[in-house]
């Protein structure tokens, strides 16, 4: 079971980047090989994104993930509100330019309101600048 | 603890009947490893849905720490 606290303040971020990756390690500091290789892809983009270290309360956030979108490992990307994937399904997405279609799309702010109905409008726009690393107390 | 390649081929393929399962060891230590599954069901379901349903057949042994890291490529038999 997931502390419900923790899970109600990740749910929160969720929603509120449009593009949030959780990882270990931070962009500047990855400490793991797939969370570096997804801060890779996003920066080779240029797209803006939020990241949250995982790793000061990595249990609990596993448990928190696991049932918020049943996936226990990271990193972890969301993008609108959704997992899109770990590591595997990132790179595989750069490679055949959904992602940058998917990202892209997101990245032009002042054309959402063009976007269709169906498009999330009242997500707030991520950070201009990366987030740094959220505090979370691991009690 | 490392696992046999083979038990998590099995694994795969007893929770996907019919998929095409192919299971490698990245780094020579047995923990870390590569699947790639071909299936009929993956048909219609986003990628991460897919992985969701390969990781699912191998849970246990995440849990139980036999293997560390796997990464998986999900395909249906059309491409």
């Amino acid at each position: 079971m997931a502390e419900p606290e923790l899970k109600d303040k990740v749910e929160e971020l969720i929603k509120d980047h449009e593009v949030l990756l959780f990882m270990k390690g931070t962009p500047e500091q990855p400490r793991c090989g797939f969370s570096m290789r997804v801060v890779g892809v996003l920066d080779s983009m240029g797209v803006e994104y939020a990241a949250l270290d995982v790793l000061p309360a990595l249990e609990p956030l596993r448990e928190a993930t696991g049932e918020i979108a049943d996936w226990r490992t990271f990193p972890q990307l969301y993008v609108k509100g959704d997992l899109l994937g770990g590591c595997d399904i990132v790179e595989e997405m750069a490679d055949s330019g959904e992602l940058a279609e998917m990202l892209g799309a997101e990245a032009t702010s002042e054309t959402a309101a063009e976007a269709p109905a169906s498009a999330k409008q009242d997500l707030q726009q991520a950070d201009p600048q990366q987030s740094p690393p959220m505090q979370i107390e691991n009690s | 603890m490392a696992i046999a390649l083979n038990e998590v081929r099995l694994l795969i393929e007893a929770a996907l009947p019919g998929a095409q399962v192919e299971v490698v060891d990245e780094t020579g230590t047995s923990d870390h490893l590569k699947a790639t599954v071909t299936a009929a069901q993956f048909e219609g379901l986003s990628r991460i849905d897919q992985h969701r349903m390969v990781k699912k057949a191998c849970q246990a042994r995440f849990d139980d720490g036999s293997i560390h890291a796997l990464s998986i490529t999900t395909m249906t038999p059309d491409g």
